[in-house]
């Protein structure tokens, strides 16, 4: 009896391996510090994935499109161990995720990059990424590298008419990231960066880094997060009347300012965020796709989230097969002009054309999604100021 | 003379630490009596600060809710006060007693374990995010700018800094009188400086030791209450962060020395904010991202070179 049960379980578990699917790896940090940003992340991986199967699957067989999830606890030692299992044990074609930048790196580094998979992270943007890889083509992104924005601050501050300002940024390695490469752009482009230093996260006060910043500029960029320092900084400077204007990355948008603040102090600050340009139609076929299933369309890197899924679809798709070796130079096919345009949950369209031998171009809920020599994507940047007590976005053109 | 040096160092520099080490001397206090009676190392101290600020700020919202005032901060954390010293005893009653003769390495942990405790229970009723201690920007205060710049020596000093810098002079008045001419005043210092002495003589050392949680308790209470008003925000681990200067002060004074946290706290805060200046040249002494090491720098040379701290402590 007992040879009869384990002799079925077995065979049904060799159906079970039979049975025709790819599978996508996707760790996300569902613990950890940023839980709530992550579920509707992984709500709308797996609505693409619903999209791709709804519409025939994946090949001419109609195999299953099949997302094995994992949590890598935006933390690089679980990112390392979850990802080591879904290649090893789960044996998934490609990663889809790691959510946080240290995580992505981590897992690249010693598990995916030596093993031959391609990582599509929906939302690292660490610039240390475009260059962490030496003669690979494996580690890509759908989100913006800060590298992006930091320029695109640049930018917006002497499009302002603001020619010369003081940096102050939080001392870890995302804003000090993000001030670097803010302040060299700056430079480069005609400004005068007048003095540039750290601060120690979560102080009780910042007077004598404000005192010797305000001596050089009426004008200051503020790299920090707003829950360890950010507003105290912000508050010092007002109080001292040192500055005139503020600029600033998301690390700082968030309502809590303004409640803290007073949104009649806030009257010349200025905060970019990166943003999706909501005007396109490819928004727009996302948001229709997102509110039906109940999905936040506009929550931070949940569009991302989807188009890496469903770009990792029309890759494998467009490979033919679930071999790790095509991924990659088929994921820069999908992605990147020529072809016809694709999108997002317009896999049948794409399907149907690839199968006749055509090129396709997908543009994604997020924006245009075509990818550099270094894996990353352009991505779009919005600024915001605060209007009646709140913060109002614009996107940058 | 005023414009080139004076203003800069004496607003930007001074004044600020000035007002942050009030708020170490405060909290140093309690540090340093604890460990003096009590003989051990309290970690839970940076909780009661930012406990008594919570109280604090709950007081006022509901005043406003209920009945509509708008208490000033240090109105309504005279109720707090009492607040917290109720919880410091019932502490002492159930965690810390207990231990009273076992060896000091357990109650220093038993107060490690009280401080993650208190932060549990504070992030479970008020929540883990921030909360707004008083809205808006402090401006500096007009008469007094007017009437210095008048002078040609402009001061900017926002009223905050006036609360707390006079609230700790008057809080450094009345424990002066404690100490020096009362009669638990003096039991205190005779524990301090002898425990079995003391009890020979005759005094109450379980009255010592509920009096030491309630001077311990005020003062904390107010340093923290002082910090929120500087901050304008509370959050859970703002006594925690001020911990390690504040020990830092209570080292440098001399351990069971009151008088000696204060100085301590004021040289502490005044040495973080002040190697920050620019001495030489134009940029900062050392870059403000290191302004905690200055007070560690100070803590272990302290205790490499004159253990008792400078007004004669005990070492351990």
């Amino acid at each position: 009896m007992r040879k009869i049960i384990l002799s079925s379980i077995a065979a049904l578990a060799m159906t079970s391996t039979a049975f025709a699917e790819v599978k996508i790896g996707n760790p996300m940090g569902l613990t950890g510090p940023i839980p709530d940003l992550v579920a509707p992340m992984a709500k709308a991986v797996d609505l693409a994935a619903k999209h791709v199967n709804e519409q025939g699957g994946l090949f001419a067989g109609g195999e299953k499109y099949t997302i094995v999830r994992a949590d890598s606890a935006c933390d690089p030692v679980a990112a390392v161990d979850a990802v080591t299992k879904l290649i090893n044990i789960n044996l998934v074609s490609a990663i889809i995720g790691p959510v946080c930048s240290g995580s992505t790196i981590a897992q690249a580094e010693s598990v995916s990059i030596p093993a031959g998979v391609v990582t599509l992270s929906v939302s690292a943007s660490s610039p240390a990424i475009s260059s962490m890889e030496k003669g690979t083509d494996l580690v890509f992104r759908t989100a913006a590298s800060d590298a992006y924005q930091g320029i695109a601050l640049a930018e917006l501050t002497l499009a302002k008419g603001i020619k010369d300002i003081a940096v102050s940024y939080a001392n870890d390695d995302y804003n000090a990231a993000i001030a670097g490469v803010f302040a060299k752009s700056f430079a480069d482009k005609g400004g005068k960066v007048t003095a540039n230093e750290a601060h120690e996260p979560s102080k009780a006060s910042y007077r004598s880094e404000i005192a010797t910043l305000g001596a050089t500029s009426d004008n200051l960029a503020l790299f920090a997060y707003y829950g360890s320092g950010g507003i105290t900084v912000m508050r010092n400077a007002l109080e001292t009347t040192a500055f005139k204007n503020f600029i600033g990355a998301d690390g700082m948008l968030s309502q809590e300012v303004i409640d803290q603040l007073g949104a009649e102090n806030l009257t010349a600050v200025t905060f970019t965020t990166s943003a999706s340009d909501d005007s396109t139609a490819a928004y727009g076929a996302w948001k229709s796709l997102a509110d039906a299933a109940g999905v936040p369309a506009a929550d931070p890197f949940v569009p991302n989230s989807y188009d890496a899924a469903f770009m990792m679809a029309l890759a494998v798709e467009k490979a033919g097969s679930g071999d790790r070796d095509k991924i990659a130079a088929s994921l820069r096919l999908i992605a990147n002009a020529p072809g016809e345009v694709i999108l997002p949950g317009e896999f049948a369209k794409a399907k149907k054309i690839l199968a006749a031998g055509g090129d396709i171009h997908y543009v994604g809920a997020a924006g245009p999604q075509d990818f550099d020599e270094n894996g990353d994507v352009a991505g779009r940047f919005s600024k915001s100021v605060v209007k009646d007590g709140a913060w109002s976005a614009e996107l940058i053109k | 003379m005023w414009a080139s040096f004076g203003f800069e160092f004496v607003n930007f520099y001074f004044i600020p630490g000035l007002v942050l080490g009030c708020i170490y001397a405060l909290g140093a206090i309690g540090i340093t009596l604890t460990f003096g009676i009590l003989r051990f190392a309290n970690f839970a101290h940076g909780e009661v600060m930012m406990t008594g600020a919570y109280f604090t700020w709950t007081i006022s919202t509901l005043a406003g809710l209920w009945l509509g005032w708008s208490l000033h901060p240090l109105v309504a954390a005279i109720p707090a006060i009492f607040a917290a010293i109720g919880i410091l005893m019932l502490i002492d009653r159930y965690f810390y007693k207990p231990f009273r003769n076992a060896p000091t390495i357990m109650v220093v942990m038993a107060s490690f374990g009280m401080m993650l405790v208190v932060r549990s229970t504070v992030q479970f009723i008020w929540g883990p995010n921030q909360l707004t201690f008083v809205k808006g920007i402090d401006k500096p205060n007009e008469a007094v700018r007017q009437f210095t710049a008048d002078l040609d020596l402009m001061i900017l000093v926002p009223n905050k800094h006036f609360w707390i810098m006079a609230g700790t002079v008057i809080i450094m008045l009345c424990f002066t009188y404690l100490l020096e001419r009362t009669r638990i005043g003096k039991a205190m210092r005779a524990v301090s400086d002898s425990p079995d002495l003391a009890r020979v003589t005759g005094i109450d050392v379980e009255a010592v030791v509920r009096a030491t949680w309630v001077v311990g308790g005020f003062c904390a209470v107010a340093a923290g209450v002082f910090l929120a008003m500087d901050i304008q925000f509370l959050e859970t681990t703002m006594g925690f962060r001020m911990l390690l200067p504040m020990f830092a002060a209570a080292i440098l004074g001399g351990i069971g020395r009151p008088f000696g946290a204060v100085f301590g706290g004021l040289i502490i805060g005044l040495a973080e904010e002040l190697s920050a200046y620019p001495w030489i040249g134009d940029a900062p002494f050392i870059s403000p991202g290191y302004k905690t090491g200055v007070a560690f720098t100070i803590m272990i040379i302290m205790l490499i070179v004159r253990p008792s701290g400078l007004f004669k402590g005990r070492t351990f």
